[in-house]
């Protein structure tokens, strides 16, 4: 039999799997406003939490360690006999928690500026930096554990025993639900009559069999043990960073090729089998150090079984001065072929040398790679709370418009962007301290069990990661709705300052009806058609790069070396332009009470009659936070350039907006009539893929109004 | 020395089929000649005119307040906007804050073009792109056209001129120095047909391309495809022929008609005399693309 043929049949069976499963999702657990993460329903009757509080959650080291523990213990198996791997995430753990934080700890101190400013003050929240599964490669289960014995050896106390004591449990029961799935295997293997899938059946024994206490020696076993870690991690609290994949692989995929254990053809299986498995953040490529790439052929296998999966996926590829060009022109020709929004790019440029600028070596910034939705990490080194810390900077522009108009003199916008400015200080000094509490007692709340695993520092230290474990602690505050702010102060200035065509009053008036006044409408079109930000040199434009600048500063202002504590700024929104959006009334740059927030550091949609993907690109470019972590481009680009005649033209694109300055593109290419269709009948498109922010979800997964949300950004660009 | 300015009707961004590369192509207004099918009728005119963006308007009724011509009228709560009886003064345009009331043609000066397009020039120098002069004709306006490439050229820009050579060789051979690339309309061979479909002669343009092609410039030959005006064995093989017998031109290609010009004639408040007429499909285009390869 043609192998590559058999081979081709069992993705597409894996590929209607997974389809039937993302609808059995929907029909039991509902529409969902995030990425698939490949996980599937969780069976009737299935496990329940423990808990282990009044408030019925559960909490601190032992709380966790029991309930992941018992759900380990109790965990479904998954075997497919069409994939090379077992295993599936079913359980969002940390999810079925009433309360996510231990009332013991309250941070009432800071809930009034919190609800002042709007802010998403991540405390409590998990994950959100990237573990190195090259440590877990290399010491297998049995290696972790022994780091565990000899790390508990030197470091003895009672938290500390309680600490290793966990940890060990943790592996313990993670081994045994491995071996559940081998002794699953035993009996199918018994029962399958097909020659090919019982060979098939056998080396998942065999794999499995070889990693349940040893580190991993081929390709087909390294990424079982990849696979068993972060289904484990997405179990226990939803972790999805991934890590530089093809260096990762390669050793054992070079070593399998040479030994002659497996053809390229079998390894494209087990990649694609791999990624099926879970939409997990992988990097592609990067600068080596020495002038060089370091992608390999294994690079392109990826791309290769990403080609043949095509479904929600995200790889991001690496750009930088000596990239490999024609890895990059084979990603380009996926993305134009697929429309499905994948890969991603990551400009390396900006974000090393904005790294650097935080005091860090070139060495250190080139290993800090893309893991995450909008988000950077050094793998095993550093705790970060990425992408779980917003600013509402447009509520907090509109608590100092308000106190303008009650209480300023003169009326200004020197007055306002001295309210504004102050404000924001505020605003950011409450998130930092928000961060520190969390810091502070996340130990006590929810310790970070799985990942302290992969981190270089916890077991060695008996610390958890959050809890001074860690060798750096890079702490992310984005800053969300730049556009609304800097088109309201160009607003202002333009129509009121400049043109006289209303008064300060005249403006609150409209605001205070939300437009729907006399003349509402009217004025509303022409504070709309200001000097947007993203025209290039207009107001709005100006606008953005002082409050970029500004907030910037105010976020890097709270670190303290003293206590190993760097702050670094992003401008992201993440999903939440719809709900950040909803707590801010109507803005002066006509936009309406309720409406959604700016996507991440965009303009706000129209904003450029034509040309919009060169605006967009110069644009974001400039208001970069420059401190290695994002203001992504989420780049909805028309299909009509989208086709491979423009990739050169495409490529270009990319690599100015990095050589800008830029650092992360996500790009979605979606045919109008397309997606309006899907919208109004959701069914009918089960495979279509859209990148909402940093993370790709089906969009038949999304609420009506995520959807709706889309469809606006879609037809707006 | 007096500067020059000129009437632009549009800057276009991330223009791709223009020339080479990422380019803005600069809409120059006012044209020489009334091609049937012209898609850009905005810039027919030299002088700036209003259009009206039906789409845009939320029917304030701020334009018909200080309209002095009653080219603007109330009816039913809408905005009816008559352009025979329109002044283009522009007063409603100034009290049209949706915009959709909309002055077209602006004036610039070469400094101010250059820094409208200056914020795409990372774009340009990554793709070997630059900047297209198109129209209307731009060479009507070859005083502020020639001040403008020579401005752009001692800025590096990559310069191309869209023309339809309907102009004395006098005027096309002053550019010659300054262009990198010429993108010239070869619309019919048939002297009749020409002057049917556009209203003016053809002996010049041909002249003129001939004269071009001696002169070993970088040029290339383009010929709308409009059905049933050209779209006609003879004349594309006459067509076909003319350009055989030129020594340097660099490419030739049919262009396919479309009809998304005509929005613009209604806001323009102007007949389109081919709204009558379909768009080919893609395999009727092909067939008339490989019969002037033959």
């Amino acid at each position: 039999m043609d192998m590559k043929e058999y081979y081709l049949q069992k993705i597409e069976n894996l590929k209607r799997a997974k389809a039937f499963q993302t609808k059995e999702k929907i029909r039991k657990e509902g529409l969902l406003d995030e990425d698939d993460y490949g996980r599937i329903a969780v069976p009737d009757e299935g496990w329940e939490i423990i808990p282990n509080h009044e408030d019925g959650s559960f909490y601190g080291i032992k709380g966790w360690t029991d309930n992941f523990c018992d759900l380990m213990d109790n965990h479904p198996t998954y075997i497919d006999e069409n994939d090379a791997f077992a295993g599936r995430w079913i359980y969002f753990m940390s999810k079925m928690r009433p309360n996510k934080w231990n009332p013991s700890y309250p941070f009432t101190h800071l809930i009034a500026n919190q609800e002042k400013y709007d802010i998403i003050h991540g405390i409590g929240d998990d994950a959100h930096f990237a573990p190195d599964f090259e440590l877990g490669l290399q010491l297998g289960w049995g290696g972790l554990l022994k780091k565990i014995e000899t790390s508990a050896a030197i470091n003895q106390g009672e938290e500390q025993e309680v600490f290793y004591q966990a940890h060990k449990r943790a592996i313990v029961s993670i081994q045994g639900w491995i071996k559940r799935h081998i002794d699953e295997l035993a009996l199918m293997i018994q029962k399958v009559e097909d020659p090919l899938s019982r060979e098939n059946l056998l080396k998942m024994r065999e794999t499995n069999r070889a990693i349940l206490h040893h580190p991993p020696k081929t390709l087909r076993q390294a990424c079982q043990w990849i696979i068993w870690f972060h289904l484990a991690s997405r179990t226990y609290n939803r972790d999805g960073a991934g890590g530089q994949i093809d260096t990762l692989l390669q050793p054992y995929f070079e070593n399998d090729i040479k030994n002659g254990i497996i053809d390229k053809e079998e390894a494209i299986y087990y990649l694609s089998c791999f990624l099926i498995n879970d939409p997990i953040y992988w990097q592609l490529g990067g600068p080596d150090g020495n002038g060089g790439d370091v992608s390999s052929e294994i690079s392109f296998l990826i791309l290769e079984a990403a080609d043949k999966i095509n479904t929600s996926l995200n790889i991001t590829v690496r750009v930088h001065d000596h990239m490999n060009q024609e890895l990059f022109d084979r990603s380009l020709e996926y993305l134009i072929k697929h429309k499905n929004a994948w890969p991603r790019f990551s400009g390396d440029k900006g974000l090393i040398s904005g790294f650097m600028k935080n005091g860090y070596s070139e060495e250190l910034a080139r290993k800090r790679i893309a893991v995450g939705c909008n988000w950077m990490s050094l793998p095993g080194l550093e705790y970060t709370m990425n992408d779980l810390v917003k600013v509402n900077m447009a509520k907090v522009f509109e608590v100092a418009f308000e106190e303008v108009m009650t209480s300023s003199e003169i009326k200004s916008t020197a007055e306002l962007w001295g309210k504004f400015t102050a404000h924001l200080a505020k605003a950011v000094t409450t998130a930092a301290d928000g961060i520190k509490h969390h810091l502070k007692y996340q130990k006590y709340n929810e310790p970070e069990l799985i990942l302290n695993l992969l981190s270089y520092g916890p077991l060695e230290k008996g610390r958890d990661v959050s809890d001074g474990g860690a060798m750096y602690y890079n702490l992310s505050i984005d800053g969300a709705g730049i556009a609304i702010v800097a088109d309201s102060f160009a607003a202002i200035e333009q129509r009121i300052e400049e043109e006289k065509r209303l008064s300060w009053e005249d403006l609150q008036s409209h605001l205070n009806s939300n437009f729907e006044d006399e003349n509402g409408e009217r004025i509303r079109t022409l504070l709309q058609n200001s000097e947007r930000y993203g025209q290039g040199d207009a107001k709005g434009d100006k606008w953005a790069s002082l409050i970029a600048e500004h907030f910037s500063a105010l976020v890097k202002n709270e670190s303290d070396a003293e206590q190993n504590q760097c702050f670094i700024p992003g401008l992201f929104s993440w999903a939440n332009t719809v709900g950040l959006g909803k707590k801010v009334k109507a803005t002066p740059n006509g936009r309406k009470g309720g409406e959604p927030i700016n996507h991440g550091a965009n303009p706000t949609p129209g904003f450029v009659v034509d040309g919009g993907s060169l605006a967009l690109a110069s644009a974001i470019a400039k208001v970069q936070p420059g401190y290695g972590n994002t203001a992504p481009m989420q780049w909805e680009l028309d299909p009509s350039l989208a086709k491979q005649e423009h990739a050169e033209i495409i490529g270009a694109i990319i690599k100015t907006h990095f050589e800008l300055g830029g650092t992360l593109i996500n790009v979605n290419i979606m045919d109008k009539e397309q997606v309006l269709t899907a919208h109004e009948n959701p069914d009918l498109y089960p495979d279509l893929v859209v990148r909402i922010t940093g993370f790709t979800a089906y969009f038949a997964m999304l609420s009506k109004e995520f959807r709706q949300l889309v469809v606006d950004r879609i037809l707006e660009n | 020395m007096v500067l020059e300015k000129g009437m632009i009707t549009n800057l276009q961004r991330l223009s791709l089929h223009d020339g080479h590369g990422i380019r803005t192509v600069i809409f120059l207004k006012g044209c020489n000649m009334r091609c049937l099918w012209c898609h850009n009728p905005e810039t027919f005119s030299q002088k700036a005119q209003i259009e009206r963006i039906e789409q845009k308007c939320i029917s304030c009724g701020a334009c018909v307040e200080v309209c002095g011509s009653e080219a603007l009228s109330m009816h039913n709560g809408k905005v009816h906007y008559n352009v025979n009886l329109c002044k283009h003064n522009g007063d409603c345009t100034k009290v049209c804050y949706s915009g959709a009331m909309h002055q077209v043609g602006e004036i610039y000066s070469s400094e101010a073009l250059y820094k409208a397009i200056e914020k795409d020039i990372p774009f340009f120098n990554s793709t070997g792109g630059g900047v297209t002069f198109s129209g209307g004709e731009p060479l009507l306006q070859h005083q502020f056209l020639l001040e403008t490439i020579q401005y752009f050229k001692s800025k590096d820009l990559n310069v191309v001129v869209e023309s339809n050579f309907n102009v004395s060789w006098n005027i096309i051979s002053k550019f010659l120095p300054y262009v990198d690339h010429w993108l010239v309309d070869l619309k019919f061979i048939n002297a009749e047909k020409h002057k049917k479909w556009t209203f003016t002669d053809n002996q010049k343009v041909l002249s003129n391309i001939k004269q071009l092609d001696n002169e070993k410039v970088s040029y290339e030959l383009r010929t709308p495809l409009i059905p049933t005006a050209n779209n006609i064995k003879e004349e594309l093989l006459a067509i076909n022929d003319f350009v055989h017998q030129l020594s340097n031109c660099k490419q030739f290609k049919l262009n396919p008609y479309h009809k998304l010009g005509e929005q613009k004639y209604k806001n323009l408040g102007l007949e389109y005399n081919l709204a009558h007429i379909n768009e080919m499909s893609h395999s009727e285009f092909q067939y008339w693309s490989n019969l002037i390869k033959k």
